[in-house]
């Protein structure tokens, strides 16, 4: 299992090792490693490796683990395989508010700040309804998640209808068929305290969801503390899922998908399955982002709407796969 | 020793039992019947600290229940439910070692040489050792039944709670089921559950609670248990009583 989460761990490096040689300009591999070795060297390639595409990779590296992760966290909270990081209303509370803030006429720098804000308060919002007791009802967890989604989903259609005589309607849709253009080093800093508050957060709920694989009644007599582990992945799947939106707006899929391929290479402990989604999402979202930059340069492809390409029948293909050999 | 001391417990804003006082001792076996509905399975759920009481207290060995941290509870009293959870894809062995939780602090994340021994010992308990790496998803109702069972004797608490532990099973896999919790009482645990079957109840049972009407009606040996009218009262049919040639004596409700 470890040399399968170990060889997971080499295809996500590797990913990012070709993410950095192809765009616009192809890179000689040498030159590259050069570059990465020579950071402050002032020829084109360094300034291309350490400004454009490292920046751009490791953006894109860390939406896909956020986003892996956080589908996994859910997932297994909820033992619904169905389960993706949006549901939280992370995504949906998110573009409606970037939705309304360019509609406004407010510059599109600050969208990925008010993604972010906007979505933890979405997120809050799904909790509030989702609550229960001290806890959270899976139940209701789902349904106060799509409504929600559906909610905030009808706001951003009418306020494409309504910019539709101005520039703002082709900023919105930008936005909402992700990308990660325009990012760089500042965006990665401002998320990392998240993503690391949420790793903080994961770790104690780690063998909760361990125990949790038998279902809530026999884990809670085992001792597990249900409605904590409840809150404490819920707050951070929802952390990396803002912390994605804040980097790459909508990406969809990478956190239905990936959890499942992940189960399926190394298996339902926990443990190994959060590490390996991780490895799993970032190699996914960097080499779809290197597609989509190199396609069709030098225009470049929306990464959420490339990811669901492959990821749409990909999956269907996983599940229809796994139906026929039953 | 459970001391359940006039409880009361209610589901919603309806009152579902009251006044009810027992006691399990250590190496007994007590065995909860009564009518469906009648609050078999919240009085048990209740004693695993998983119901609030309306009224009175449960104490597992002098502590109160409610006094009691998740993890404290965990590791003096075992619940197994009555409903199936479906469990995909994970091996007997890993469904057993879920027992050992409440064993752990939050960071030690690894199997220690006494987890393994407790899943072991309670995978021979229940005579699944051989299964330890299948899928538990394969496993047959019975089967699937013994490892819940070794998941709360991994627990390796005092006490163990049990509802409705022979539903679905056939005849025979009862009967080893039952013997295994005469086993483990006659080795020192304090077992309750709650069972259908009046006989097999009355068969392997030290006493029999049987609740009706919102109260603990009797509370005997399984012999005065069948013998009393209260019987046909609490459950509103006639019973037919057989003494067989070993002595034992036997319900059957009549066919109305």
């Amino acid at each position: 299992m470890l040399l399968r989460l170990a060889g997971l761990a080499a295809v996500a490096a590797a990913a990012m090792l070709v993410g950095l040689l192809v765009g616009g300009t192809p890179l000689p591999a040498s030159d590259v490693l050069g570059a990465l070795a020579h950071p402050r060297a002032a020829s084109d390639v360094a300034v291309i490796v350490w400004q454009l595409r490292l920046p751009r990779i490791c953006d894109v590296a860390f939406v896909g683990a956020s986003l892996a992760v956080s589908g996994a966290l859910l997932q297994g909270l909820l033992r619904n395989p169905l389960v993706d990081p949006y549901l939280t209303g992370v995504s949906a509370g998110a573009a409606a508010a970037i939705a309304l803030a360019l509609l406004a006429g407010i510059s599109a720098v600050a969208a990925p700040g008010i993604g972010f804000v906007a979505g933890l308060g979405s997120a809050l919002l799904v909790a509030a309804l989702a609550r229960r007791g001290t806890g959270l009802d899976p139940q209701r967890l789902i349904l106060a998640g799509v409504s929600l989604s559906a909610f905030f989903s009808a706001i951003v259609a009418l306020a494409i209808v309504r910019a539709q005589s101005g520039n703002s309607a082709s900023a919105i849709i930008g936005w909402l068929a992700g990308s990660p253009a325009g990012r760089g080093w500042n965006d990665i800093a401002l998320s990392l305290p998240y993503a690391a508050i949420a790793a903080l957060l994961i770790l104690p709920a780690v063998p909760a969801l361990n125990a949790l694989r038998v279902g809530e009644v026999q884990a809670r007599s085992a001792g597990v503390h249900v409605e904590r582990a409840q809150w404490l992945v819920l707050a951070s799947a929802a952390l990396l899922a803002a912390c994605s939106v804040e980097l790459a707006g909508m990406v969809g899929f990478v956190g239905l998908i990936v959890p499942h391929v992940a189960r399926r290479l190394v298996g339902y402990d926990v443990r190994v399955l959060l590490p390996a989604s991780a490895f799993a999402g970032a190699a996914l979202v960097t080499i779809a982002d290197a597609i989509c930059r190199t396609i069709a340069a030098p225009a470049e492809l929306p990464l959420g709407v490339l990811l669901a390409f492959i990821g749409v029948p990909a999956f269907l293909y996983l599940y229809l796969r796994d139906g026929s050999a039953r | 020793m459970i001391e359940v001391r006039d409880v009361a417990l209610e589901v919603g804003a309806r009152s579902l039992l009251e006044g009810v006082n027992f006691s399990v001792a250590r190496g007994e076996l007590v065995a909860v019947i009564g009518p469906n509905g009648v609050g078999k399975t919240t009085l048990l759920r209740a004693v695993a600290g998983m119901h609030a009481l309306a009224g009175g207290s449960i104490a597992i060995d002098g502590v109160p229940v409610g006094a009691l941290s998740i993890h404290e509870r965990a590791r003096r009293i075992a619940f197994v439910a009555a409903d199936e959870t479906p469990v995909e894809a994970l091996r007997v062995r890993d469904v057993v070692a879920t027992g050992r939780y409440a064993h752990h602090r939050w960071w030690e994340w690894r199997e220690n040489a006494s987890d393994g021994s407790a899943i072991s010992s309670a995978l021979a308990e229940v005579g699944m050792e051989r299964m330890r790496d299948r899928v538990f998803s394969t496993l047959s109702s019975g089967e699937r039944r013994n490892i819940w069972i070794a998941l709360a004797l991994a627990q390796e608490t005092p006490v163990l709670l049990l509802d409705e532990p022979t539903t679905h099973l056939d005849v025979h896999v009862a009967q080893r089921m039952l013997g295994l919790l005469q086993r483990l009482a006659r080795r020192g645990k304090s077992i309750l559950c709650a069972l259908h079957d009046l006989n097999d109840a009355a068969a392997y049972a030290d006493r029999l609670l049987v609740l009706g009407s919102g109260r603990l009606r009797i509370a005997d040996r399984p012999d005065a248990v069948l013998e009393s009218p209260l019987l046909d009262e609490v459950y509103t049919i006639e019973m037919e009583r057989i003494r067989l040639t070993d002595g034992s004596l036997r319900v059957f409700a009549k066919k109305r």
